[in-house]
């Protein structure tokens, strides 16, 4: 009975296409790119600018007009409705020469209703810009959505901070962050890269790295009690397995390893359940034949497939499945659930829970 | 008189983890459950099209049927029933995958009309993000913003008797009127409207040229009453649209559906409200159901299902909220192991990356179900006020007990199962104790609304596993002191008879479905109803009998017991059956039980020979 696992993405070379995406209720800008021409990873793609708050404003009220008929509100009004006003516009203007009384805007916003006697406005709240985030090409847009498509080393990670940073990257030197903590970080090579540590992190890990201003964190894990520390930090920070101490896929920091002294696009997403964006890391490569299309996480897992075991006591392991056996097999806890046979190295054979591989495409 | 529909009906069920699909068909003239199979939910990026978990489990189950489901020329999703008795009669569909729907509430009283609105909300996948109510003492701009910036999927708008105010319930029309005027972009919230039913029309003529408006009986036709389930039915409707336009392609699957796309929950309380009024012992049925991302327990209480859900607690997509929520104390004094605050929360968010993995070391394992009794407590709490049975921390007398949701019905052993909801709920007297790994009951409650029979049949025919009756006496004995005296007689005349002593709790070694009398003395200071003798004729389930002399309230260890007392009493569950202790008294020999291990089909049939 075929089983459809997860996926993660380590790949060496793939076809890389992101769409990045203006929030439903924000206005877009002009476009800021042209289908078909390249972008760089740091260029904005979308610009738009979301609204706040409502202010209703009473006109006549303001204005003391004592017989607000429509006729004599649009005699008033200075405004119509969908306009974009500054601070201290006229919106409303009545009487003559000392009699004169005016209405100005409290802010800046759009005039958002008109509604009898009273106006409505949406205050502007800030302006956005989304970037590429994916060096390649412009294969689709439109106001509202841009399709980037690129090529090169993918790596799907587990968590992300939310930040975002393009940069080179380094491992970290072999007395790790103690190491690196001994630098001087004006002269330092790791000053402004992203820093690789096959091995889990910790709170005094992250200030050094911070001390050191580094460009980015890439770890197996760190402790999810660093989470929000992680969230302020201005630099990406990338865990490629999860949180606690976890053991590093090996695969991933040797695709990481084969590509060092490129730059790559560290995407730290946070992690959201209906979220297309994955934390990724984007290391683009010259166009050399055809890259293979992006793997489609709908597969079937087969004997032979390479997975990736996400939970204990393989957690992190690579291995290949050798048989999928029909009847549920008995865990060392005493469950008994459908499992795959993964064959981790040439003489050992473990049962894994089918529910604890994913696909590695 | 209409010919009875006698079609086979396909019931599938998209969890946040598991896509369940059922299949009841008629077997010697009664409906029963013929074949289950399950698959990963597939509602969230990358594949965000649910249908394709529901075609793996198609496909799951055609394969080990027979049964041809899915339609081949991909038409539609399933193959309409033909005369060779392929494909399907029916389908219908239940959910509680996905973002639970966001309900700004507007209401004339907090005390009457929003809290009869809750308690009509309480049955489905609901966040409250505000309230609103004449008496709000926010500016009328203020209240506007809080309506619009909630990012509310729905205006649920109740207030006024039938025939009651009405003037304070148009300016709060008024005021939602101008909040959905001034949505230029996104989706507007849908409006529900449970009132003074003497401004229905009205709230459709005002509110329909903005948004989708229902409108439904009074939540309160009088300050005495309170009215649910007409509002029950259209939320369900409004959450079928709610989801038909979320993410995750669960519209394709809403118009297969013959009822659409309806909340899991509903299908509960539909069933719940047929098992409540069956007879029985106690004072109805209570079904838990633990789930990823939520979690919810419905009982019977007066021949009506009394529900509390919770979309914060699971032990998947929730974990994490779910262990800030009970706190790592309370999950630690299920653990017989030492484990850190730090380690458990690593734990849990490792889990909510990957919610659809499972545990696969005994650590692990313990510490999902430990989690699992809290968060049944937690339900309990929330619910106990709701059932109006009186102030006693005592669980009333629910009978029988179902639990769902695969923490709880996949464990080591069926035992283990019945122990973690002794645990949690720690039941008094003598209760039955049962699982639905399949989510049958949500299923057949949603098959009652179009053939009531089916429900009725399907359950009477052993859809869920019985896990065997648990005699929990009120009291406590000193641990290590005779507590309970069982003998049990099988009807070939054998005898078991065993002690249980305080602090214990004991499986009977018994093949299911064995009738067999109980005979049960207990030690002063226990009682069931203020008796100390019982005799039963039973008939065992697949964790035989259990006896549970830990005492109620349940008497946890002290913290230096603790390690070896959680552990003796999970051995006693997990263990594989072993012959009967030999108790104090005499036994004759012949009245050992052999093991399970050895009950293999050879010695069955050396057995059943010398019988």
């Amino acid at each position: 009975m075929p089983y459809y696992p997860e996926m993660t993405v380590i790949q060496g070379f793939a076809a890389v296409v992101r769409t990045r995406k203006l929030p439903p209720h924000a206005i877009a800008d002009a476009p800021q790119v042209v289908l078909n021409e390249p972008v760089d990873a740091v260029q904005t793609v979308l610009a738009g600018e979301i609204l706040g708050d409502y202010h209703i404003i009473d006109v006549a009220a303001e204005l003391r007009v004592k017989n607000p008929t429509p006729q004599r509100m649009d005699e008033i009004l200075r405004v119509d409705e969908g306009m974009r006003v500054q601070f201290g516009q006229e919106l409303a203007r009545v009487g003559k020469g000392r009699r004169t009384r005016v209405l100005y805007a409290p802010l800046e916003g759009v005039v958002t209703a008109i509604m009898g006697n009273r106006l409505v406005l949406q205050e502007s709240r800030q302006t956005i810009e989304v970037k590429a985030r994916v060096p390649g090409q412009v294969s689709a847009a439109d106001t509202h959505q841009v399709t980037i498509s690129g090529r090169g080393a993918l790596i799907q990670c587990a968590w992300g901070n939310g930040r975002y940073a393009y940069r080179a990257y380094r491992f970290l030197p072999p007395d790790g962050f103690a190491g690196l903590s001994k630098m001087d970080p004006r002269i330092s090579e790791y000053r402004n890269v992203v820093i690789i540590s096959p091995a889990p992190i910790n709170m005094g890990d992250l200030l050094v790295a911070q001390q050191q201003e580094v460009a980015g964190v890439v770890a197996p894990s760190m402790s999810a009690d660093l989470r929000e520390f992680a969230m302020q930090l201005t630099f990406p920070v990338l865990l490629t397995e999860g949180f606690g101490q976890r053991r590093p896929t090996t695969l991933l920091y040797r695709l990481l390893q084969e590509n060092m002294g490129r730059q790559a696009a560290f995407d730290a997403v946070l992690p959201e359940r209906w979220a297309e964006d994955r934390p990724e890391i984007m290391i683009p490569l010259p166009a050399e034949g055809v890259a293979p299309p992006a793997p489609s996480p709908d597969q079937a897992l087969l004997v032979g497939t390479q997975v990736r075991i996400t939970r204990a006591p393989w957690d992190g392991l690579v291995g290949t499945i050798e048989a999928l056996p029909a009847a549920p097999q008995v865990l060392e806890n005493g469950l008994r659930v459908p499992c795959a046979q993964v064959r981790l190295s040439a003489d050992r054979i473990v049962p894994v829970p089918l529910a604890n591989v994913e696909l590695l495409g | 008189m209409a010919e009875q529909d006698t079609s086979s009906i396909l019931v599938a069920d998209l969890g946040s983890v598991h896509t369940r699909l059922l299949l009841l068909d008629l077997v010697e003239g009664q409906y029963r459950l013929v074949a289950a199979s399950r698959a990963r939910t597939t509602a969230e990026p990358p594949l965000s099209r649910v249908a394709l978990g529901l075609e793996h489990a198609a496909a799951q189950m055609a394969e080990f049927t027979g049964h041809t489901l899915l339609d081949p020329q991909g038409q539609q999703m399933f193959l309409p029933e033909n005369e060779h008795g392929q494909g399907v009669g029916a389908f219908l569909a239940t959910s509680s995958a996905g973002r639970p729907m966001r309900v700004f509430l507007v209401g004339l009283t907090r005390e009457l009309s929003l809290e009869a609105a809750q308690h009509a909300l309480a049955g489905s996948y609901v966040t409250i993000t505000d309230t609103l109510t004449p008496d709000d003492a926010r500016s009328e701009e203020a209240q506007i913003n809080a309506l619009l910036n909630s990012n509310s999927d729905m205006i649920f708008i109740v207030g006024g008797t039938d025939d009651g105010a009405e003037e304070l319930v148009k300016q709060l029309l008024a005021k939602v009127e101008l909040a959905l005027s001034l949505v230029h972009r996104g989706t507007p919230p849908t409006v529900l409207f449970a009132g003074n039913q003497v401004l229905r029309r009205a709230v459709k003529a005002r509110l329909e040229q903005y948004t989708s408006v229902f409108t439904t009986k009074n939540v309160r036709p009088t300050a005495q009453e309170e009215q649910l389930f007409p509002a029950q039915i259209e939320l369900a409707l409004v959450y079928d649209e709610y989801r038909s336009k979320s993410a995750g392609g669960f519209d394709a699957v809403g118009r297969q559906s013959d009822v659409g796309l309806v909340p899991t929950t509903q299908g509960y309380i539909s069933a719940m409200r047929y098992m409540a009024a069956l007879p029985g012992p106690g004072i109805g049925p209570l079904c838990v159901d633990v789930g990823s991302a939520n979690s919810l327990i419905i009982a019977g209480v007066e021949r009506e299902p009394i529900y509390t859900i919770r979309t914060d607690l699971g032990v998947g997509h929730n974990i994490v909220r779910a262990l800030e929520t009970v706190t790592p104390a309370r999950v630690q004094q299920w653990l017989p192991f030492e484990m850190d605050d730090e380690w458990l929360r690593n734990y849990a968010h490792n889990k909510a990356l990957r919610p659809a993995t499972v545990p696969a070391t005994t650590e692990e394992l313990l510490i999902e179900q430990a989690l699992a009794r809290e968060i049944v407590r937690e339900l309990v709490t929330d619910a106990r006020p709701l059932w109006g049975t009186g102030e006693s921390a005592l669980l009333p007398h629910f009978h029988p007990i179902i639990a769902a949701g695969a923490v709880l019905t996949e464990t080591q052993h069926p035992a283990v199962a019945a122990m973690l909801l002794l645990d949690a709920l720690q039941p008094v007297g003598l209760v039955d104790l049962y699982l639905d790994p399949h989510n049958l009951i949500a299923s057949l409650g949603v098959v009652a609304y179009l053939r009531p029979l089916v429900t009725v049949q399907a359950l009477e025919n052993g859809g869920l596993v019985h896990l065997g009756t648990a005699f929990c006496p009120l009291g406590r004995v000193r641990k290590g002191r005779k507590a309970i005296k069982v003998q049990i007689r099988y009807g070939n005349k054998q005898k078991l008879t065993h002690t249980v002593r305080g602090g214990e709790i004991w499986r009977a070694p018994l093949l299911p479905g064995e009738p067999v009398e109980v005979r049960i003395q207990l030690s002063r200071g226990l009682s069931f109803g203020g008796k100390r003798r019982l005799k039963r004729r039973l008939v065992t389930g697949v964790a035989g009998l259990i006896f549970d002399a830990r005492g109620r309230p349940l008497a946890m260890p002290r913290p230096r017991d603790r390690a070896a007392q959680l552990m003796a009493w999970l051995q006693a569950m997990s263990a594989p059956m072993q012959p009967a202790p030999l108790p104090e008294e005499e036994l004759p020999e012949e009245a050992l039980l052999p093991s399970l291990e050895d009950l293999t089909p050879e010695a069955l049939a050396v057995l059943s020979e010398e019988e």
